[in-house]
């Protein structure tokens, strides 16, 4: 019997064996070795160098005194985001912006969401925005701000939970708890994926090395707000939950209570009806309630679908103020945003030429 | 009271009836109250706060009976000393000062400044200086500010209304 050997095959085949024997242990080493330091290192770096640009330090002052936070540009006119606290009560807003100090104004403050929209009159750069709903358990994220008196400083963590209930209270919808270690002043810092993607503002620090963020999609949802209406208007439907005893189609948020003269009353809901989605948001737990009233919009006709007894229901909410918000004219049906009109300077358009 | 009637604080409770302390908020509030008063201690400015420290510690003491201790009188003689040997001993005013001053308009962000030898009394005497030169120049503003980043949410949802 004639042996087999290496050398008994062609030449051509023998170079393609090593070739294919070389790419499947480049892959198993490349599957098997995990990302070195120096390679994380350099993607925070990329990601500094990529986004450090459009984040800015805001100076101010409140009824304490001087205050300083950070804050990041979202759109190339000059309009930024940060917490609350930084830009929500104060006055005298300044912006630290390549070297030189610019004065900046409050667009809208708004407390439920513990955000602050400012505007500098300045062609600014622009961060990306994100989707947090992409974030998992231990995925990196990075933070730039900027702590104390001292310049831009990233810091670099990973996504340690998505909470809603923190501090013996609940936040008033998603938020992501981040393992890193943010310092004072960064408050309204940027939290970004490797991508230099927004996917959360910085609010909140959680004992030494971890903080709260809320994520990008609760605030674009005040931003889209402010440019609808000028204001954030947080919807309310007048129905309040409880948790059930036994789940029905895979919900356990059973309505307790239906307030007299709201939408939920008139649209015919009542108490005993399991909720099992508003709008987009998928209902499995009471503590569900929290994400979909948050993106509720006062005068935005929302699907409320629940189980009654055996049948299934969908009622058409239009939604109310929230009864924490001022007090303000009666709603009117609000325009879709594709009908808002742009306003536009005719004299300055160029004439067109046929 | 007089400025009320009854029907503005019948609306005045209607105004009210939905807001209730957040979740927690009993439980936090010796938290939040020694936060307040760290925070309301802090707006004040360090000399005054050493000047209250240091006239409640005197006023501690019995002055009237302390007066009568011979001790007083040495304390007051040893001051006296203290002082005229420093008004003996104090340079002329020389061009000491007119020597300190290139340093102290010296820019911030030089990094030659920077030096390896005593890096903390360096970067304390840089900073303060040009702070105070930045600060009248520019931004008009005095004082550390107050580096933002909240320990608890500004605000609670209070139960799951929607």
């Amino acid at each position: 019997m004639r042996r087999l050997s290496s050398s008994s095959l062609p030449k051509g085949l023998r170079l393609l064996a090593k070739l294919a024997f070389l790419a499947a242990a480049a892959s198993l080493s490349a599957q098997q070795a995990p990302e070195s330091p120096s390679a994380i290192s350099r993607e925070v770096k990329d990601v500094f160098e990529r986004c450090s640009k459009a984040i800015v330090k805001i100076e101010a002052t409140d009824q304490h005194g001087e205050l300083s936070g950070t804050g990041f540009f979202v759109d190339p006119t000059g309009t930024l985001y940060t917490a609350y606290s930084v830009g929500g009560e104060a006055e005298n807003i300044e912006v630290e912006f390549k070297g030189k100090k610019y004065p900046a104004r409050q667009l809208l403050a708004d407390l439920r969401s513990g955000i602050a929209l400012l505007k500098v009159d300045l062609a600014s750069p622009a961060l990306p925005i994100g989707s947090s709903d992409q974030l998992e358990i231990a995925t990196p994220v990075v933070a730039i701000g900027y702590p104390l008196d001292l310049a831009e400083t990233p810091s670099f963590g990973m996504i340690a939970g998505f909470d809603r209930k923190c501090f013996g209270g609940y936040f008033p919808t998603r938020h992501l708890r981040v393992n890193l270690p943010p310092q004072r002043g960064e408050g309204g810092a940027p939290l970004l994926n490797f991508k230099g993607e927004v996917v959360g503002i910085l609010l909140y620090t959680f004992e030494n090395n971890s903080c709260y963020a809320l994520p990008i999609e609760a605030a674009e949802k005040i931003r889209n707000n402010y440019m609808r209406f000028g204001e954030a208007r947080h919807g309310w439907i007048g129905a309040n939950v409880t948790e059930a005893t036994t789940a029905v189609e895979g919900s356990r948020a059973v309505t307790k209570d239906v307030v007299k003269d709201t939408p939920a009353a008139e649209s015919g809901m009542k108490p005993g009806d399991v909720v099992l989605q508003i709008g987009r948001t998928k209902v499995h737990e009471p503590e569900d309630i929290l994400d979909a009233s948050f993106f509720l919009t006062a005068g935005d006709v929302v699907p409320i679908t629940v189980m009654r007894g055996n049948e299934k229901l969908t009622f058409n909410v239009q939604a109310d103020y929230h009864p924490l918000a001022q007090p303000r004219a009666p709603l009117l049906a609000a325009p879709p945003l594709s009908n808002r009109a742009i306003p536009l300077n005719l004299q300055s358009a160029p004439e067109r030429t046929p | 009271m007089d400025e009320f009637n009854d029907n503005e604080i019948g609306k005045l409770l209607r105004l009210k009836r939905y807001e209730q302390p957040p979740p927690g908020y009993f439980e936090n509030f010796l938290h939040e109250f020694h936060r307040r008063q760290r925070d309301e201690l802090l707006r004040l400015p360090l000399w005054r706060i050493c000047f209250d420290r240091t006239r409640d510690f005197v006023l501690s003491f019995n002055l009237s009976t302390l007066t009568s201790y011979p001790a007083a009188v040495t304390a007051v003689l040893v001051c006296a000393a203290v002082i005229s040997l420093r008004i003996y001993q104090t340079p002329p005013p020389a061009s000491v000062a007119v020597k300190d001053r290139p340093v102290l308009v010296a820019p911030a962000s030089t990094e030659s400044e920077w030096t390896l030898a005593s890096p903390v009394a360096t970067r304390v005497f840089n900073t303060r200086s040009l702070r105070n030169i930045k600060e009248s120049a520019q931004t008009h503003r005095s004082g550390t500010p107050r580096y933002v980043l909240d320990s608890v949410p500004v605000s609670y949802e209070t139960t799951f209304k929607f």
